[in-house]
């Protein structure tokens, strides 16, 4: 498509949008403002009714619950998905050697790299399950707590480098943490049905207002995501660096080794 | 609006520019890390630190990660050949 031809549609599509664009603009509340009834009904009825004071995960994993199923088998599926994709026998073993980039040299790391790594790494692993764990008192929750613990347990890459990283986090455990979690969230939605309420119904005793282990049921779909979390990202990043190691004879049918 | 939010709108309209206009793909997937970085800080300013959470790593750190192995790995690719 030539230039001319794109700054045409360009300038069309342009013409076509900006009036609705105009409109909407000119119509929306205001900066700050919340016209919308459904924040104020919900921070009146969560710490009444599930004894919880974050709201969101009060809406998250109760009130709206089932959406939130759906959403974690979204991310089982896409983790599944680059699995099955990524698949192959390249970088599995430790001793894979990285691969080579024609004219861009493999720096050594730093002393001050491996050092902060060390220092920081288990820091942002405990932060990661502080979050986790106060899902229903504190902002945060299984899926803030977990993106944070994967990305403490990703620098361990950068401070060990790739075999000291794949001998400390083994895929075969962050498999089951996936599995699990996602299980778990599961069966937490089925255990109230077993006492004949509905899919997901807060059965369990709501706590004190507050306090870590408030909220009932709450808690225990809120460690099913966490798992699910921190193992999905974990075996996201394993399988893309595997990518980054050197093909070798045998690894992958339709590759050739370097 | 407080000066702390105008001053954080302008960066994220900064390095969104700074997005869009970065040609080579591993300088983009850099000025894609500091949009991501300066959202957090927008959705700490506005008070939800749980969104920042997620945008610090996943914006900033999780999804870079993904895009600069791939880009690694086509290079290798293409250095076999």
């Amino acid at each position: 498509m030539s230039r001319r031809l794109r700054l045409l549609l360009f300038t069309l599509a342009m013409l076509c949008t900006l009036p609705a664009v105009g409109r909407i603009a000119a119509h929306m509340p205001r900066f700050g403002a919340h016209p919308l009834p459904y924040g104020d009904a919900i921070n009146d009825a969560a710490p009444r009714e599930r004894h919880v004071t974050n709201m969101v995960t009060a809406v998250n994993f109760d009130y709206r619950g089932f959406d939130t199923l759906g959403e974690e088998f979204m991310l089982l599926c896409a983790v599944t998905g680059v699995v099955v994709l990524l698949r192959g026998a390249r970088g599995q073993d430790l001793s894979a050697e990285p691969g080579e980039v024609v004219g861009r040299e493999i720096a050594d790391r730093a002393d001050a790299t491996v050092l902060l790594c060390r220092a920081i790494a288990p820091l942002i692993v405990v932060f990661g399950i502080y979050v986790a764990l106060h899902a229903t008192v504190t902002p945060g929750g299984g899926f803030q707590g977990g993106v944070i613990v994967a990305s403490g347990l990703l620098l361990l890459y950068l401070g060990e480098g790739y075999r000291g990283w794949r001998r400390l986090v083994r895929s075969r455990l962050f498999d089951a943490f996936e599995g699990g979690g996602a299980a778990l969230f599961v069966a937490a939605g089925l255990a109230p049905m077993l006492l004949g309420r509905p899919f997901l119904e807060n059965v369990l005793p709501l706590g004190q207002l507050r306090d870590m282990l408030s909220g009932g049921l709450m808690l225990v779909v809120n460690a099913g995501v966490a798992f699910a979390v921190v193992g999905g990202f974990t075996l996201l990043f394993i399988e893309f660096m595997e990518e980054t190691r050197a093909v070798r004879e045998g690894d992958d049918p339709g590759e050739h080794p370097t | 609006m407080s000066v702390l939010l105008a001053m954080l709108f302008v960066l994220v309209a900064a390095s969104g520019t700074g997005v869009v206009l970065s040609r080579t793909p591993r300088r983009q997937v850099l000025a894609m890390a500091v949009n991501g970085l300066v959202l957090a800080l927008l959705f700490m300013a506005l008070q939800a630190p749980d969104v920042a959470f997620s945008e610090l790593v996943v914006g900033a750190a999780a999804l870079p990660l993904l895009f600069l192995v791939v880009l690694a790995s086509i290079k290798m690719d293409r250095g076999a050949r």
